[in-house]
């Protein structure tokens, strides 16, 4: 299944030289209207947004992982995670204590190690500004046999009061890629 | 601990410029004698209040430097020491590591797309000369800068560039430190003590830095000598916890033995290692397990310190102010120390770099950086 506003995406990833095996967004229907909390993450839909997006492109695996194959988790952000931003700045400004739970899900970081225990990608994590330079660092993450695939999410927050919160995750690898246990 | 995976492109990649500003302020004469003099830059903070902090500790220099003013000077800088022409210079990526712009949460929402890492990178792009495509921001914590020139020597390597300019930039400020001192991660007693007993944990460090990473046939082909190699790069992730590195450090090890494979070295050719060394129990200790997994018995004898401990943790910027510490280092043939140690630490068991630099005739080290989320780099510098 791959959702048709995923048009534009899908067409950067073959461009980049990508294989497309599976992928996802958010929101992809109507019933999409609440991101799912996440244990441990706090005030913002960053991490739980990018949590909800990848498991859905991972559950649509054609077929199980190969056991000990690579994954490689690629995160795309113009902002990061702006909420928790302005969260812990408004806190700086007023002179009040900040939450200690925003200080360990500060960087997108945090979440692709939730990511990677639950779905076990052994993989580089990488977070980068721009689709382009994540589809581009995909490939050679692949191309250099640092990972056997590559998780690619894209998380934009609102970034005003009437705007909606959207995420998008592809799993890809090169073409050419052989079976990862006997490359 | 072998692992047949990794593959490279054939080029070689060298480092032909280097700028650095730390805490022990701009240059990287500056900061080779801070290190060597093995007296840590850490001093109550000035810069901004932190009457309301439990710690007020930080390795930050005098006065309010701009973070855009400083890492557009440093990229400059570097350029000016690599010898690049206007026209080189207008051809060369700038593969960028950074938090973020602390206005950006700030500013009102429709603002805060001009003030993100793209168009801050965009901006020092311009005033440098540098291209205005391509560019990349890197935000992967402690791994941004680290990451980025992995990267840039895997794709010079492979033939896809000549020349990227990799930099990094953080400058200490008021909404990271109130974040680290929530989360109860600074250490109290003001100083950073990796791999020892009695370690209370890390301090933040101003630290921006830029590197010109090219292929040695360019620069050869400009007359340009190259400063080191980036011999040899590795990632892994742990898989194992958000924000807490894998105990036995399986992860780390992966990267270390994928950085000596690309190298074409074996463990003992190694003569250094800039440890990632942040000075928590928990870090520290996996960081030694990787070491020891990866190196074997070259573990026991390699000389091993976390500069960490004199210039503090740069965040985004650290892979970059670590891996011009490591250069400096092995073209100096002097060896920093480990600040900071009181005693033995039974979980690490390193053969710690002490009291005083080390003379050493070294002509491969490593540098390694971790971060949140299991994120691991090392990176095998070597020299020309």
């Amino acid at each position: 299944m791959v959702p048709t506003s995923l048009g534009p995406l899908l067409a950067a990833a073959t461009e980049a030289g990508l294989v497309v095996l599976s992928a996802a967004s958010w929101p992809e229907t109507t019933a999409d209207d609440e991101v799912p909390s996440l244990a441990g993450f706090i005030e913002s839909t960053f991490s739980p947004l990018l949590a909800a997006v990848a498991a859905r492109a991972l559950r649509r695996r054609p077929g199980p992982a190969v056991p000990g194959a690579v994954t490689a988790i690629v995160m795309v952000t113009a902002l990061g995670d702006m909420t928790s931003a302005t969260r812990v700045a408004a806190a700086v400004d007023a002179g009040t204590r900040v939450s200690p739970l925003l200080f360990f899900q500060s960087v997108p970081n945090a979440v692709a190690g939730y990511l990677a225990a639950r779905w076990d990608l052994t993989g580089p994590v990488v977070c980068v500004s721009g689709m382009s330079a994540g589809l581009g660092i995909a490939a050679l993450l692949i191309d250099d046999a640092d990972a056997d695939d590559a998780l690619v999410i894209r998380i934009d927050l609102a970034v005003a009061g009437d705007g909606r919160d959207r995420g998008a995750a592809l799993l890809v690898t090169r073409p050419d890629r052989d079976d990862p246990l006997t490359a | 601990m072998s692992d047949e995976r990794v593959s490279r492109g054939t080029g070689e990649v060298v480092v032909t410029g280097t700028a650095v500003l730390s805490a022990y302020g701009p240059g990287t004469e500056t900061l080779l004698s801070g290190v060597l003099s093995g007296r840590p830059a850490f001093a109550p903070v000035q810069r901004f209040d932190v009457s309301a902090r439990r710690v007020g500790f930080a390795a930050a220099m005098a006065g309010s430097p701009q973070l855009d003013t400083e890492v557009a000077r440093t990229v400059r800088e570097a350029c000016d020491e690599a010898g690049l022409s206007p026209s080189a210079r207008a051809r060369t990526p700038l593969f960028l590591a950074i938090h973020g712009d602390p206005a950006a949460p700030r500013a009102a929402a429709a603002g805060r797309p001009a003030l993100g890492p793209e168009a801050f990178a965009g901006a020092v792009a311009h005033a440098c000369g540098l291209a205005e495509q391509d560019l990349r921001c890197y935000m992967s914590a402690c791994v941004a800068a680290s990451s980025a020139i992995s990267d840039a020597a895997a794709i010079i390597a492979r033939g896809q560039a000549d020349r990227v300019v990799v930099a990094g930039g953080y400058l200490v400020e008021p909404d990271q430190f109130a974040l680290f001192d929530a989360g109860r991660v600074l250490a109290s007693d003001g100083q950073v003590r990796p791999f020892s007993a009695g370690r209370r944990g890390l301090l933040l460090g101003d630290g921006v830095g830029a590197v010109v990473i090219e292929s040695s046939e360019a620069a050869r082909a400009r007359r340009a000598l190259p400063l080191a190699r980036i011999a040899g790069w590795g990632r892994s992730g742990d898989a194992y916890h958000p924000c807490q590195p894998r105990p036995d450090g399986h992860g780390l090890a992966r990267a270390i033995t994928a950085a000596l494979q690309r190298a074409g070295a074996v463990a003992a050719d190694i003569r250094y290692i800039n440890a990632h060394g942040s000075g928590t129990a928990a870090s520290d200790r996996a960081e030694a397990n990787a070491i020891r997994l990866a190196l074997g018995d070259a573990a026991e004898t390699v000389p091993v310190s976390s500069t960490k401990s004199l210039h503090g943790q740069a965040l985004e910027a650290s892979g970059v102010l670590e891996l011009i510490v490591t250069l400096l280092a092995l073209r100096k043939g002097m060896l920093p120390v480990n600040a900071g140690y009181l005693g033995v630490d039974d979980g690490c068991g390193l053969r710690l770099v002490l009291d005083e630099p080390l003379a050493a005739d070294a002509e491969l080290a490593m540098s390694h950086n971790c971060a949140f989320g299991g994120a691991n780099t090392a990176i095998v510098v070597g020299l020309p």
